[in-house]
């Protein structure tokens, strides 16, 4: 996990400003000339804070606003005010499209890839064993210290163990060490790029990045406006929503909160959990090992997208059964045609999900709890004085716990054994590079029988991207919350009955 | 025994408030007597986003509230 995830620091504040800006604008039905004001309000001193010149500083923030509306990034090499590609993108589609994740490229600071550097800690010492042990000869003893040839380094790391001064430090570049599928590369002046080849959209190189330097697009705008139309817009919250907007502010009070931002309904997407997982259940017990050797879950987008792209081979066995998000959805349009449903989450990858030809017709907006935190902040909506009536209980303990890492493999095993007394042996992916690694496993044959679970987010969906809180208090919320609800299993749960009788 | 009043409402809890409020629990890990936090409601003083989060110490009221600033003050009364 990214050492930044969880630490406040001045980009998420940037980040969180623009998009409370955004959120502002679409409130009040700003005209288009407002957006070239946000650079300047959000950077507001006289001189440069963070970078060379106050100028590239706004600069950036006009990046982010443009990503944040769901348009592309641009290179600067065009004379063009904000406000006019704003004006021509709103008035056109203004639907968001991939790629979904992007490089700011002249944010990105260029940090060096995976490289040894001798620090000050050098003392020139008489042994200077670094030289002695480097197997490329890429070490001289200079004048004041020893100096690392990048030319010849190999990166064996051979002289950091060696130096008795601890004097030899390694770094990767921190976006693409965050990078589970080795998606980040260099463009032609050293900066980083994305292969969209290979990106998974798992968002996790956002939070890495200790310049700021990369963004995804959102949808707050399209949500507000829509909302704003008088549209009859639903909400659907992921499991690991509960705690993210603070310790005084309940599961019932966020629902109260939507629903005074001007949504119709609010529904937990664990009850589209429970769905999912009695699905899988299903089909693990129908097809395994007769039809499939083994079943991979299907409710991380970015983990099929990982197989999609880096291990097609075991496409087939990921589960085609629709996500959490898909099954809640549909429960909310059943009986509402002409509603639009917003998934709200931690998830960057689920904005992709939502795009996809399948998913277009069910979910309307993807948002994140961070984005949704700006949004209350906008509308001057105060989470910690809202009053909640009514209780929320959608969903069952093990629906619930879908949020956390396993949550899922053992929402289904549960019913596997409850259902078909069957109990499978189980492998959790956990963090993009695991997923990769165990669909690898899985192709060679080594997990066959095996229900594999895959999370591109370590510790789950609370390690999400979008969320505010540190993995771990996240994780507990959910476990609290989880243990609150009136059903155990999924197949208890009552709303979902319904909903299966009727098919 | 240092009081800290810490505000977790909407403004504040955006711009920092549950990242102070997290250190703040570590440290009343080690400082249990010492220590007393209370999570409080909008305290009203966000009208503009800049002075959030806030953060009372005993009755020093800091307003755009860091962490190092806060436990700081903290430790100062602590000892
Ligand atoms: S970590 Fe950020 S600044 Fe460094 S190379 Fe990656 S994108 Fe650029
Ligand atoms: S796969 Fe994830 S970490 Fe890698 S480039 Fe894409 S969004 Fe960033
Ligand atoms: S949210 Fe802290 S003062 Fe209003």
């Amino acid at each position: 996990m990214s050492k930044l995830k969880g630490i406040y620091t001045d980009i998420v504040k940037i980040r969180r400003m623009v998009f409370a800006e955004l959120a502002r604008l679409a409130l009040k039905d700003a005209e288009c000339e407002e957006f070239d004001k946000i650079p300047y309000r959000i950077i507001d001193t006289e001189e440069a804070t963070y970078r060379s010149s106050i100028f590239k500083e706004r600069a950036i923030v006009a990046a982010r606003v443009r990503m944040g509306l769901g348009m592309d990034y641009e290179t600067n090499q065009e004379h063009k005010l904000l406000s006019e590609g704003i004006r021509d993108f709103l008035k056109n589609d203004n639907q968001l499209k991939e790629p979904l994740v992007n490089v700011i490229r002249f944010a990105c600071e260029k940090c060096p890839t995976n490289a040894h550097f001798v620090t000050n800690n050098c003392r020139k010492c008489l042994a200077h064993p670094c030289s002695i042990v480097c197997p490329v000869d890429a070490i001289t003893i200079e004048e004041h210290a020893a100096v690392i040839d990048q030319e010849k380094c190999i990166n064996c790391g051979k002289c950091k163990e060696a130096c008795p001064y601890e004097a030899i430090v390694n770094y990767e570049r921190p976006c693409a060490a965050a990078c589970g599928v080795d998606a980040i590369e260099s463009d032609d002046y050293d900066r980083a790029k994305i292969n969209q080849d290979k990106c998974v959209s798992c968002g996790q190189c956002i939070i890495a990045c200790p310049f700021g330097a990369i963004a995804d697009k959102s949808m707050i705008f399209q949500l507000l406006k829509s909302i704003k139309r008088g549209e009859d817009v639903r909400a659907i919250i992921a499991p690991s929503f509960v705690g993210q907007f603070g310790p005084l502010v309940s599961a019932e009070k966020i629902v109260a909160a939507l629903k005074e931002l001007g949504m119709k309904e609010v529904r937990e997407v664990s009850l589209g959990a429970d769905f999912a997982s009695l699905h899988e259940a299903e089909l693990f017990a129908e097809d395994i090992p007769e039809k499939q050797p083994y079943l991979g879950t299907s409710c991380c987008p970015s983990w099929t997208y990982v197989a999609d792209k880096h291990v097609p081979e075991v496409k087939d066995n990921i589960s085609e059964s629709s996500s959490p998000m898909i099954f809640a959805a549909q429960s909310v349009k059943e009986n509402n045609e002409d509603s639009k449903v917003v998934f709200i989450g931690p998830c960057v990858s689920k904005k992709l999900e939502a795009l996809s030809d399948k998913v277009k017709e069910e979910v309307d907006f993807v948002i994140t709890f961070e984005e949704l935190a700006a949004i209350f902040v906008a509308a001057d909506i105060e989470l910690t004085k809202v009053d909640a009536e009514e209780e929320i209980r959608d969903a069952s303990y093990y629906g619930r716990a879908y949020a956390n890492a396993g949550g899922v493999a053992e929402a289904i095993r549960q019913n596997l054994k409850e259902k078909y007394n069957i109990n499978p042996p189980i492998t959790k992916a956990d963090g993009l590079a695991d997923c990769k690694k165990t669909l690898i496993k899985a192709k060679a044959g080594v997990l066959d029988g095996h229900l594999i679970e895959g999370m591109a987010c370590e510790g789950g969906c609370v390690g999400g991207p979008g969320t505010l809180l540190a993995t771990k208090r996240g994780a507990k919320y959910v476990d609290k919350f989880a243990g609150e609800s009136p059903y155990k299993f999924a197949f208890e749960n009552e709303k979902l009955n319904k909903k299966e009788k009727k098919e | 025994m240092v009081k800290v009043e810490i505000c977790v409402g909407s403004h504040c809890s955006l711009v920092g408030a549950l990242n102070i409020l997290e250190t703040l629990e570590e440290l009343q890990e080690e400082y249990p007597d010492q220590l007393k936090i209370e999570r409080v409601e909008c305290m009203d003083r966000c009208g503009d986003i800049k002075n959030a989060p806030v953060v009372k110490v005993d009755d020093d009221l800091i307003t755009s509230a860091q962490t190092q600033m806060v436990i700081s003050k903290v430790m100062e009364r602590i000892k």
